[in-house]
């Protein structure tokens, strides 16, 4: 018997995760069968699209991983500067215009002297940075409250490189050669310092950001009715506009940052740089600029994730927690993989969704579901689901 | 947000409540007790410590601008009694840990002035409750839970004063109304969506359930319940329905009211489900961030919400405490944001510790003379209309929570001020951050009136 366990230990293992499988799959469909076929969809369609904006929150850590091995704590934080940023702009009718100059000052200094700050000497540097200021001040300032979405666009893209830059210049940078724990600690000290930034900036009162907004109404979207599947569903289900923005918005960064890996030498310096450090910058890659873009991509993705969750539920300081609840995605579909973000986005979004659907007093959706799931799957596959296995030769 | 401001003092004056308001500085409208002290050249310091950048600060940073303008306010005024007021104050950020060593901190450092300490959690009152009582400190409250004010058992009150009823008393406000207005709640079926915190699951009680149940009013007994980080409540919204529910009752701040009202509207049943919660349902956020979706009618998804409000409103301008909260949040150039209950409550709530301590420091005789017994023993002792009608403070017989509350519902002013919107056409619009937004206001169905005792 035991030389028999021994020999078939991995199908037995197999057949006692199907097992599971199998009782699970009962168990779940007993609490779903009572429920109309409407209520199933519904529940998948909004699983679905709330998972879109998980993975694109995922994606920016992802990012950060891929790059550097740091897990960024401050992601959520970053979240919730990005969407502040965006409603300054969007939401003041006359943009100041020192302030905007400022920002875009502040923005290209720190682009331009991402190796040294000797390179602002160039006159060639010089030039692109007053240019871009110039730039970047006329975009965020040209006309009036019309232009909103135009302003808010540049301010937050310059407020997100600034953060994104800033962030891994005085923090980040120093700590290179140190253990990879210090800077994960780091990254927690950052988050403290947005947080007290954003209170003393933003103050603390929920806004609303009306960027979801259908012109003729000035109301939200109205949802979309599948009053076609009525009979065959046996009750209504609605898709959320916004949501669907949303998922498109995030399907499009990911679709974007799969490209930019994958055909531009700034991704393929990306990708060598987060398969060895020490080896990239001795074939010549500047392993610091290219750990300052990462930084500012991964800025620039909390701030679109921002906005996307400001404009569906309102600004508070309460979406950074957002980020929290994004971990189990994460290292659902693989701490390095920028697919995996999106699919373990989804499918936690799903499993939220479903696990409200079975049980919403006791919060299974949100405190239990997602994790038993992240857990199952990290049994069978420890690096997650498009993870890289790492093979280490002693 | 400016613009906002300037029209409601405009609205003011077109209701001809507050002729010359913007010129004139109103008097202050409590009838407090004449000082016999004289306090010249000492300080009388306000406590208050909780969360002002966690999950409840959108609601409580008011607190501190309120209590900055209190202080100002009665500093300009040749003080209290002549002594000057100055507030002390942390943030805890909705962390336990923190509100302890908070706690800990103003003892040690003020332990012969700290007899009387301003908290707005629950939390913090359950958490301080037993400290409170061992170290003979009084404390002012909004709204405490059962445990916080009268401990586990329900029955042994402590050294807490909250000013509102108790939530599960407001739900059994909520329950009477319904029982009385058949036509409005047929076969009324409660179900509660709600946040899952003690803050959101405050009132769905067994005693609640009873209560409600003799009238004729069932509540069901799960909670449907979300996070504030949550995009998409359709399943618990349907859940709630599914299970019976023709009336939805929360205890949700801010977007969470919001959030439900839209998803009703999102699937057709707006008019059907009746929304209600208790008294923070009524703030002038959730009115504001209700207007993100608007009903078939062109109103917003919150227009006919209906709530606890035992307290005066910010539109109840015949009443000077009103009028003169309104005057300083004007002249102190606060936004829409902060004219909302925190702000009120928070005005209210300086007046009853002035007034305290008057009473207090004339009985014994000088402020350093005073203790948190003393204190105690004045608390218990006044019936004292706050800010001459915004709440009434009266703890006798062991109570140590607010006894009268009131139902209201929020709507939208119509153009000319005189009645509530349809629609669109004649609906009140008002610049909000460049946006035109529907105005909100609260109207009170019933009177002031007990609430139901039902903590058991």
């Amino acid at each position: 018997m035991t030389d028999f366990i021994r020999k078939n230990k991995r199908q037995l293992t197999w057949a006692l995760y199907a097992l599971a499988a199998i009782a699970l799959v009962f168990i779940i469909g007993d609490q779903l069968a009572g429920k109309k076929a409407a209520r199933i969809v519904q529940t998948l369609i909004s699983g679905v699209l709330v998972g879109g904006v998980y993975g694109l929150v995922a994606l920016g850590i992802v990012v950060i991983n891929k790059a550097s091995g740091v897990f960024n704590f401050a992601h959520g934080w970053m979240m919730v500067v990005g969407g502040m940023v965006f409603w300054s702009f969007f939401t003041v009718s006359e943009i100041s215009l020192i302030g905007a100059g400022l920002l875009a000052t502040a923005t290209m200094l720190m682009m331009m002297s991402t190796v040294s700050w000797r390179d602002l000497r160039h006159p060639r540097n010089l030039k692109i940075t007053v240019a871009g200021i110039a730039i970047l001040t006329l975009l965020m300032t040209i006309g009036g409250a019309e232009w909103r979405w135009l302003h808010a666009l540049a301010g937050t893209f310059a407020g997100a490189i600034l953060t994104g830059l800033a962030v891994e210049r005085f923090t980040i940078r120093p700590l290179i050669g140190q253990p990879l724990f210090t800077a994960v600690l780091m990254t927690l000290a950052v988050a403290e310092v947005l947080h007290g930034v954003t209170q003393i900036v933003w103050g603390t009162v929920e806004l609303n950001l009306p960027v979801f907004v259908d012109p003729q109404t000035n109301s939200r979207f109205r949802p979309i009715r599948l009053d076609a599947f009525k009979e065959a569903l046996d009750g209504i289900a609605i898709v959320r506009v916004e949501l669907v923005i949303a998922f498109v918005l995030a399907i499009v960064a990911f679709i974007g940052f799969l490209l930019f890996f994958r055909y531009t030498s700034v991704g393929l310096a990306m990708r060598a740089t987060s398969e060895d450090q020490q080896l990239a910058q001795s074939v010549g890659l500047r392993v610091r600029v290219i750990l300052a873009i990462t930084w500012a991509v991964a800025a620039f993705l909390a701030s679109i994730a921002g906005v996307l969750q400001g404009g569906a539920v309102g600004l508070s300081l309460n979406i950074s927690f957002v980020a929290l609840r994004v971990f189990p995605a994460v290292l659902l579909g693989g701490l390095e993989s920028i697919s995996g973000a999106l699919v373990g986005g989804i499918i936690i979004g799903i499993v939220e969704q479903f696990g409200t659907l079975i049980n919403s007093s006791e919060q299974i959706g949100t405190n239990l579901a997602p994790y038993v799931v992240l857990m199952v799957v990290l049994v069978i596959r420890p690096d997650g689901l498009f993870g890289e296995k790492r093979i280490e030769r002693i | 947000m400016k613009r906002l401001c300037t029209l409601l003092v405009l609205l003011l004056l077109l209701a001809g409540a507050l002729p010359n308001l913007a010129q004139e500085m109103m008097d202050y409208p409590s009838d407090l007790t004449e000082c016999e002290v004289d306090l010249t050249g000492e300080t009388l310091r306000i406590f208050h410590f909780g969360d002002l950048s966690g999950p409840f600060a959108f609601i409580t940073q008011p607190v501190v601008s309120a209590l900055t303008d209190a202080v100002k306010y009665w500093n300009e005024h040749g003080g209290v009694c002549g002594a000057q007021l100055e507030q002390v104050y942390e943030d805890t950020g909705g962390n336990r840990e923190a509100a302890q060593s908070a706690y800990d901190r103003f003892t040690s450092q003020f332990p012969d002035e700290l007899d009387l300490l301003l908290l707005y959690s629950s939390d913090d009152g359950e958490l301080l409750r037993e400290q409170l009582a061992a170290d003979e400190i009084v404390s002012y409250i909004s709204a405490g839970s059962i445990e916080s004010l009268y401990g586990e058992d329900g029955q042994t009150p402590g050294w807490l004063y909250a000013s509102n009823p108790l939530y599960i008393n407001q739900f059994g406000s909520f329950c009477q109304f319904v029982a009385a207005n058949p036509e409005t709640f047929p076969d009324p079926v409660i179900g509660f969506v709600t946040w899952p915190f003690a803050f959101g699951l405050a009132g769905l009680e067994p005693a609640a359930r009873d209560y409600c149940s003799s009238l004729g009013v069932e509540v069901l007994a799960e909670p449907q319940v979300f996070l504030p980080t949550d995009t998409d409540i359709l399943t618990q919204v349907q859940n709630a329905v599914d299970s019976g529910a023709n009336i939805i009752y929360t205890n949700t701040i801010a977007s969470g009211p919001a959030l439900i009202a839209g998803t009703l509207v999102d699937l057709g049943m707006e008019d059907d489900i009746k929304l209600a919660g208790f008294n923070w349902v009524m703030d002038t956020s959730v009115g504001i961030l209700g207007q993100r979706v608007l009903k078939p009618n062109g109103l917003p998804s919150t227009d006919g919400m209906f709530g606890s409000m035992p307290f005066l409103w910010w539109t109840e301008l015949s009443n000077p405490a009103v009028q003169f909260v309104y005057q300083q949040h004007t002249i102190n150039e606060r936004g829409p944001a902060e004219q909302n209950i925190a702000y009120l409550l928070s005005w209210g709530a300086a007046d009853s510790i002035i007034e305290t301590y008057i009473r207090t420091v004339n009985r014994v005789g000088s402020l350093s003379a005073v203790t948190g017994a003393d204190i105690r023993e004045t608390v218990e002792s006044m019936d004292y209309e706050v800010l001459g009608g915004l709440y009434r403070n009266l703890y006798e017989e062991g109570m140590r929570d607010g006894v009268l509350n009131r139902i209201a519902v929020l709507k939208y002013a119509n153009a000319d001020m005189s009645g509530f919107a349809t629609g669109p056409d004649d609906a009140m619009f008002v610049d909000v951050d460049g946006n035109m937004a529907y105005f909100p206001i609260v109207h009170a169905l019933t009177d002031f009136m007990p609430a139901p005792q039902l903590r058991g």
